[in-house]
């Protein structure tokens, strides 16, 4: 065992901090603040951002060096999650995580040359269709059909929480390609390019006040060769993607942001007497975070530990998400109580303690109660998947 | 980075899971139990010696005298792994506490005197630190002839009552804390001495001691005179490490415990292990018992990695954090598995409650969660 970056891994995740302080500074901030969208930036800063990022050879770093990658493993992966996490970048999506490693994964060679590279650049982007409004922690339910017509299959169906779907250049699509078999045995995977006829969109607003998608596909004509692993064979893959996105979204960059920058409010603000931070009750609580904070890394640091060694670590990932995730949900209450009145102030609100950002952050993380399995999800998977209970 | 156990530490964690399980379980535990409560013997001395022969004992002592040369992560693999088993041995007195002092700051007679038979398991020996002892109530004077004349008490003494002899921190200096700290040797049967159990949650063998004109040669000082305190930090930040390693194998224990139970118990028709509540609660304890654990290791790592020395301020807040996290949430965890076993964990007949027990007295050695929150906090 060893609790410390070696000398690769320091310079990889300096070199990164050093290109994300410079590329995003207060300045760069401020300019291109977008409040409709999912992470607060704007759209076309971060399409430039993440080509940047590709030119840079991050998006691609951990890839295979055949794939365009820089051959690095899974340990600089959740570095690069994490630095970017922290620093709240732009393009800190699907496509620069965990689609990429679905398709390394699970691609045919041509689908990996097609995708990869590109990916890798910054030059196209990725949703993933597969809730739907009937199908979600159920996901085996799923409705949206896939019909084989010769050499193209007709999509048919709605997703739903489609993150990313507005400008997204394919669709990452689970659909039935055989109503008949037992509902996981007929789920087929397919990359939808979105330019396609019949692809149509839909907004909403979510509670945090951006913009969200859903999709619909009417009679989409996709051909064969967008068919990902075999026919009938979908539930698999999504299940591999599935650990790939959940060890993606471990990542602790947030819960390190959300800590520190409730230890600084703390050391400013006044309390009773001296600063917040004096206050024993408040120290006694920020303590009980970092302690959580730190537990997140090192389970992140631990499954990437194990992806690294040539392991296939399965319900640790969403073990790794469950920490992460409550420890975000413990900063933000906390966050929101230690503001006090004003911090009940949205983010456009003259005064609004912090630029309104934990207010936006309490509401924004709803979506932890249930994307990529909620916390209840998550721990079903971990009894049944980990410690082997019966299922329900 | 790498938080993936090696090889090697995976071949002697599971050969102590194996010892533990089949050498440690609960009717030998029992039985000491019982002993201990009608007045005899409060520890297995069988045992000191099967882990002496193992080489267990000495396993974090010097090659030189006997030992292994473990580092402290090692000995927390084996800490951890031995606290999955009901009974209690005598590593935390001989070894964490006086076999690693005498290692790191005896002289090179006393370490050629105990050590080797400590990791033996031949002599036992006892430690008289804890947390929040800092206003200790033992003086050591001066005596004309050279070596000290003891006076005072001390209270809650890990293993005192088998040991060959015990560590005793007494003040000799002028009444501040840190300064004026001396650790003195004191053999057992020397005049003076008294010894009274305290009896602990779950069998934790403890003593307090009454030291009335107690007289030691110069050569019982560990290290030099007045200069205890920095040896005592260490002593007790690797206690604390090393205790939250032990909580999460008592963790574990009351973990597998809960599984095996889950699903073998039927009602409703069903094993309750599939029901949604059950599969929360298991989830919920496996999360813990993994934090802790991964933040006990990192802690004992940093420790070794700093040659013990815990005042630079990463090894400071791993080691607060890991005993933190560890004295309150495996204790916790023992109360959810009582949850799951619902009446069949409540009678000593079945080996659930032990745990809970050990936890107890467990999460209370070397700083509390609170005490250890204090110093994470003061350090952020």
């Amino acid at each position: 065992m060893d609790f410390v970056l070696d000398a690769g891994q320091e310079e990889f995740r300096a070199e990164l901090r050093r290109f994300l302080s410079s590329e995003l500074t207060e300045e760069v901030r401020a300019r291109h603040h977008d409040p409709r969208e999912w992470d607060g930036w704007e759209a076309g800063f971060s399409e430039e951002f993440r080509r940047r990022l590709g030119a840079r050879g991050f998006i691609g770093a951990t890839w295979p060096v055949e794939y365009g990658g820089g051959g690095r493993d899974a340990r600089e992966r959740v570095l690069f999650a994490e630095e970017m996490e922290y620093h709240g970048a732009p393009a800190f999506d699907r496509s620069v995580t965990y689609v990429p490693d679905a398709i390394l994964q699970f691609g045919s060679e041509a689908q990996k040359s097609e995708f990869l590279p590109r990916l890798a650049r910054g030059e196209c982007t990725f949703f993933l269709g597969y809730s739907e409004p009937d199908a979600g922690s159920d996901l085996a339910s799923l409705q949206t059909r896939a019909e084989a017509r010769g050499d193209t299959f007709l999509l048919t169906g709605q997703k739903a929480y489609s993150s990313g779907a507005d400008r997204a250049d394919y669709g990452w699509i689970a659909a039935r390609t055989d109503p008949d078999a037992p509902k996981h045995r007929g789920i087929s995977l397919f990359i939808v390019d979105m330019a396609s006829p019949g692809v149509s969109i839909a907004r909403h607003e979510t509670t945090a006040g951006w913009e969200h998608h859903s999709v619909s596909f009417e009679s989409v004509e996709v051909p064969r060769d967008a068919l990902v692993g075999e026919l009938n064979g979908g539930w698999r893959v999504i299940m591999g993607a599935i650990d790939a996105e959940r060890a993606s979204l471990a990542a602790p960059g947030l819960v390190r942001a959300q800590l520190d920058r409730l230890v600084e409010h703390c050391r400013r603000a006044p309390g009773e007497e001296g600063s917040l931070l004096d206050d024993d009750a408040v120290a006694d609580r920020l303590a009980r975070l970092a302690i959580e904070a730190d537990a997140a890394q090192l389970t992140s640091y631990w499954v990437a530990s194990m992806i690294a060694r040539g392991e296939q670590p399965q319900h640790e990932t969403s073990l790794a998400l469950l920490v992460k995730r409550e420890t975000a949900r413990a900063l933000d209450v906390a966050a929101l109580e230690l503001l006090g009145a004003p911090g009940s102030l949205l983010p456009e609100a003259p005064g609004a303690p912090l630029g309104g950002s934990v207010l936006r952050e309490y509401l924004d993380h709803l979506y932890f109660h249930f994307a990529a399995g909620g916390f209840d999800i998550t721990r079903n998977v971990i009894a049944t998947r980990g410690l082997g209970l019966p299922r329900g | 980075m790498d938080l993936v156990a090696s090889e090697e530490q995976l071949l002697l964690r599971d050969a102590a899971l194996l010892f533990a399980r089949e050498r440690m379980g609960h009717e030998r535990a029992r039985a000491l139990e019982e002993r201990a409560a009608s007045g005899e013997q409060r520890h297995d001395a069988e045992l000191a010696s099967e882990l002496g022969s193992l080489g267990w004992s000495g396993g974090a002592l010097p090659v030189a005298h006997g030992g292994a040369g473990l580092g402290l992560l090692e000995l927390a693999l084996l800490v951890e792994a031995l606290g999955t088993a009901p009974l209690p041995t005598t590593i935390f007195g001989s070894v964490v506490e006086a076999g690693l002092l005498l290692a790191g700051a005896g002289s090179e007679e006393q370490r050629a005197r105990w050590l080797p038979r400590l990791a033996s398991g031949e002599a036992l020996l006892g430690g008289g630190a804890r947390r929040g002892a800092r206003a200790s109530r033992a003086r050591a004077a001066p005596r004309p002839a050279g070596g000290y004349r003891l006076d005072g008490s001390k209270v809650l003494v890990r293993d005192a009552g088998a040991a060959d002899a015990l560590i005793v921190a007494a003040r000799t200096g002028d009444g501040a804390a840190g300064p004026g700290v001396t650790l003195l040797l004191v053999e057992r049967g020397a005049e003076g001495l008294e010894l009274e159990p305290q009896p602990a949650a779950a069998g934790e063998p403890l003593f307090s001691l009454r030291l009335d004109g107690v007289e030691v040669d110069g050569d019982a000082v560990i290290g030099a005179p007045g200069a205890g305190w920095p040896q005592l930090e260490r002593l007790l930040a690797r206690g604390a490490v090393l205790k939250a390693a032990e909580l999460v194998g008592i963790g574990q224990a009351a973990l597998d415990l809960t599984l095996s139970h889950a699903k073998e118990r039927m009602q409703f028709g069903r094993p309750i292990g599939s029901f949604q509540a059950v599969h929360h609660h298991c989830a919920d304890l496996y999360r813990e018992v993994v934090a802790c654990r991964l933040l006990a290791y990192r802690a004992a790592w940093s420790l070794q990695q700093a040659g013990g020395d815990p005042s630079p301020s990463p090894v400071r807040r791993a080691v607060a954090s890991a005993k933190a996290k560890a004295s309150e949430a495996m204790p916790w965890a023992t109360r959810l598995a009582h949850q799951v076993h619902g009446g069949v964990g409540y009678y000593r007949d079945y080996p659930l409650e032990i745990f809970t027990r050990r936890a107890i007295a467990a999460a209370a050695a070397y700083g509390d969660a609170r005490y250890h929150r204090r110093r994470l906090a003061a350090a952020l």
